[in-house]
């Protein structure tokens, strides 16, 4: 695309909505050439808007966009898949608005990320299928990799030698993992039995779709998201306003 | 604070406090001001004290928490209304749209807003644990969610359905499909879906 042109074509996942105004919407779009966008829908919220149902958070949508002076306008939309199956189910719509704002968080303004996006993608059709919480710990440390904070998990951190079947040292400021003789030389961690070591290890060699079938013991799920929120809380230098919502969820209601 | 040159400091700070208005642009806000400016003193007096009394004595219902000048409110008053139906709303404009209708006789409940896990609103904001108080004390059969059949509203639905189920009230969703006027070619998969669902004998 040329900077001369006016209007442009993606296709995106809508991961944010703001109401402005009388009946206007900014959202914000993941898509597959351009990355992050922001651009408005004049008149949305009004019943006869035609793209209403198109543009909603969680739509992935064919979309044409106007380029405006301060925002980019919304032209047209044709939604591709609109994730009933999420939507309809407070676990998972809670999941997905969480990855949506780790996207939003890390990724800056219109930096092309067809891989992410196509992670994305993957994460929600998974999510889709299944109720695992291994689903959101994936694409956590997925999106940490892809964005280049990489987290080191075969070999120590410090000494490079490959980390021994015990238990080891998770230091984000260090990018990884710390082995037994190396814990007083670096910043402060938490410390990771060997099953977590392993799902970590599991989460860069296997699909989502293999990664959310392992059998983990609750015990274990609750380990696993202390180690990736600090890894988070580290990069972001604070926690998404996601994540409470995502872990205080009331127990869904007992089917008589 | 935004300075105009050539305008009088008073003048700039109206524009200043009415841009912050919703909807309202530097532009709109510098012609109300002008306007404000050639009317009558008794026009610009008569505004001030609306505004004023506005504040002053319009406040929430501490049972529904609708907007209203006595407590309780003239709906939560009202002994025709049915009491045994709750229709829970986002904002105090959507009971004033759906009175409108005259279709509804029983009571209503305002969250005050919906969830929205992104912008960090959480249960705790909303009016939700008021909502669960007034079904654990009353005699209510049935709470009809109304919020919007947006992702936040109707998380919000689901997230007040778990917190009701176990006290044994009949929860229902209002019904959606296509709006009066609508075209089938624009209609998005979600509309068409719950219009499938919902249609009725002709």
């Amino acid at each position: 695309m040329t900077s001369r042109e006016r209007t442009y074509r993606i296709e995106g996942i809508i991961i944010r909505r703001r109401n402005i105004g009388e009946a206007d919407s900014i959202f914000t779009i993941f898509s597959n050439t351009q990355g992050k966008i922001d651009a408005v829908a004049r008149s949305i919220r009004k019943p006869r808007s035609k793209m209403r149902g198109h543009l909603e958070t969680m739509v992935q949508s064919s979309l044409f966009v106007a380029r405006g002076r301060s925002l980019d306008i919304l032209t047209q939309a044709q939604t591709i898949d609109s994730y009933q199956e999420i939507r309809g189910n407070l676990e998972k719509s809670a999941a997905a608005l969480y990855c949506f704002e780790l996207v939003d968080l890390f990724v800056e303004k219109g930096e092309p990320l067809p891989e992410l996006y196509r992670g994305l993608k993957q994460f929600l059709e998974v999510l889709k299928a299944t109720s695992s919480p291994l689903s959101v710990r994936y694409f956590e440390l997925y999106l940490l990799n892809l964005l280049g904070y990489e987290v080191r998990v075969f070999e120590c951190v410090v000494c490079d030698s490959r980390l021994p079947e015990q238990t080891a040292l998770l230091v984000p400021e260090a990018g990884g993992l710390v082995c037994g003789n190396c814990r007083l030389n670096t910043g402060p961690g938490r410390l990771i039995p060997v099953p977590i070591i392993k799902l970590f290890r599991f989460a860069a060699r296997v699909s989502l779709e293999n990664y959310v079938t392992i059998r983990v013991t609750e015990e274990n799920l609750n380990l696993l998201r202390l180690a990736t929120i600090d890894l988070i809380r580290y990069h972001l230098e604070r926690e998404p306003k996601s994540q409470y919502f995502l872990e205080n969820l009331p127990p869904p209601p007992q089917k008589p | 604070m935004n300075s105009f040159s050539g305008v009088p400091e008073p003048l700039t700070r109206l524009i200043n406090e009415l841009s912050k208005l919703p909807g309202i642009g530097p532009k709109s806000a510098q012609r109300l001001a002008f306007h404000l400016l050639r009317s009558s003193e008794e026009t610009t007096k008569a505004l001030v004290i609306a505004v004023e009394d506005m504040k002053k004595q319009v406040d929430l219902c501490s049972i529904c928490f609708h907007i209203t000048d006595k407590d309780p409110c003239q709906l939560c008053q009202d002994e025709e209304r049915d009491e045994s139906v709750l229709c829970v709303v986002e904002q105090a404009l959507d009971v004033i749209v759906l009175e409108r209708t005259g279709q509804y006789r029983g009571r209503y409940h305002v969250l005050q807003g919906v969830l929205n896990p992104m912008e960090g609103i959480g249960p705790e904001d909303l009016r939700i644990s008021e909502l669960l108080q007034r079904v654990q004390s009353g005699n209510i059969g049935e709470v009809i969610m109304a919020t919007n059949p947006s992702l936040e509203g109707e998380s919000t639905a689901m997230y007040v359905q778990r917190l009701l189920t176990p006290h044994g009230v009949r929860i229902t969703r209002l019904a959606r499909g296509l709006p009066s006027g609508a075209d089938l070619e624009y209609t998005d998969e979600i509309t068409l879906a719950h219009a499938f669902e919902g249609r009725q004998t002709f």
